[in-house]
């Protein structure tokens, strides 16, 4: 893996706009900063919510030829980057435990959903993107931090 | 598969900064890669792993590596650790 081939980028997708800022410095700063970790937090206006607009413009930023992997704070957030996704057409390809297996599905997803815990997904996906790994090993990589214990 | 296996005092607390660094190192190797802390030992690639090992100044911290590339991978995962810790954070 050569030190300068694309990374997969990160768009972490929040109600509040802190929240997402707050996350992406976190996992930028942890995993030293050579992935693109976009940030789409809250409505239009900034207050709390979600903007499909914000999602989509983190996606295309964080976009450098190895894909993008969108990871959501809470459910709610889901609908919002479903909806996104959708009409981006067919680029897309939606996570969880249970349906990881459609990323085989559908060759070529250069975006996807992954279902993990905010904080310690986003770090974890940031950390495995930075050591060059491609897509659906960042999606593992965040979805198996429902298993990383801190105590 | 040739095995490797070495290791070395922290000099500071090993916080999110070092092992996000530890961990992304690791991660460019084929080998398998552990780091071990007292009874507790993680898979070297995880940051979430590694942050939970709670290893901290003056533990004794062992990388173990198995693959093509195990020395590589433990003689950069030393460096790394004396380094990062360092400088903390």
């Amino acid at each position: 893996m050569s030190q300068d081939a694309p990374r997969v980028g990160i768009v972490l997708v929040s109600h509040s706009v802190r929240l997402a800022e707050g996350t992406a410095d976190l996992a930028g700063q942890v995993s030293g900063g050579t992935v693109r970790v976009l940030a789409a937090g809250g409505t239009e206006d900034g207050g709390l919510g979600t903007s499909a607009e914000k999602v989509a413009r983190a996606v295309a930023d964080a976009e450098t030829g190895a894909g993008v992997l969108v990871l959501p704070d809470l459910g709610s957030a889901v609908l919002t980057v479903r909806a996104m996704l959708a009409e981006m057409g067919g680029l897309a390809e939606m996570g969880g435990p249970d349906e990881m297996g459609r990323l085989e599905d559908t060759p070529g997803a250069r975006v996807v959903l992954a279902d993990a815990p905010f904080v310690e997904g986003a770090v974890a996906a940031t950390v495995t993107a930075a050591a060059g790994a491609d897509l659906k090993a960042v999606a593992t990589a965040a979805e198996e931090a429902w298993h990383a214990r801190k105590l | 598969m040739p095995a490797s296996s070495e290791s070395i005092t922290l000099t500071g607390d090993l916080h999110a900064r070092p092992a996000g660094a530890l961990a992304v190192t690791a991660g460019r190797f084929a080998a398998t890669v552990s780091v071990t802390a007292g009874t507790k030992t993680a898979d070297a690639k995880s940051v979430l792993g590694v942050m939970g090992l709670g290893a901290t100044s003056g533990q004794v911290l062992t990388v173990s590596a198995d693959g093509p590339d195990a020395a590589e991978a433990v003689s950069a995962l030393i460096a790394i650790i004396g380094e990062a810790t360092r400088v903390g954070g």
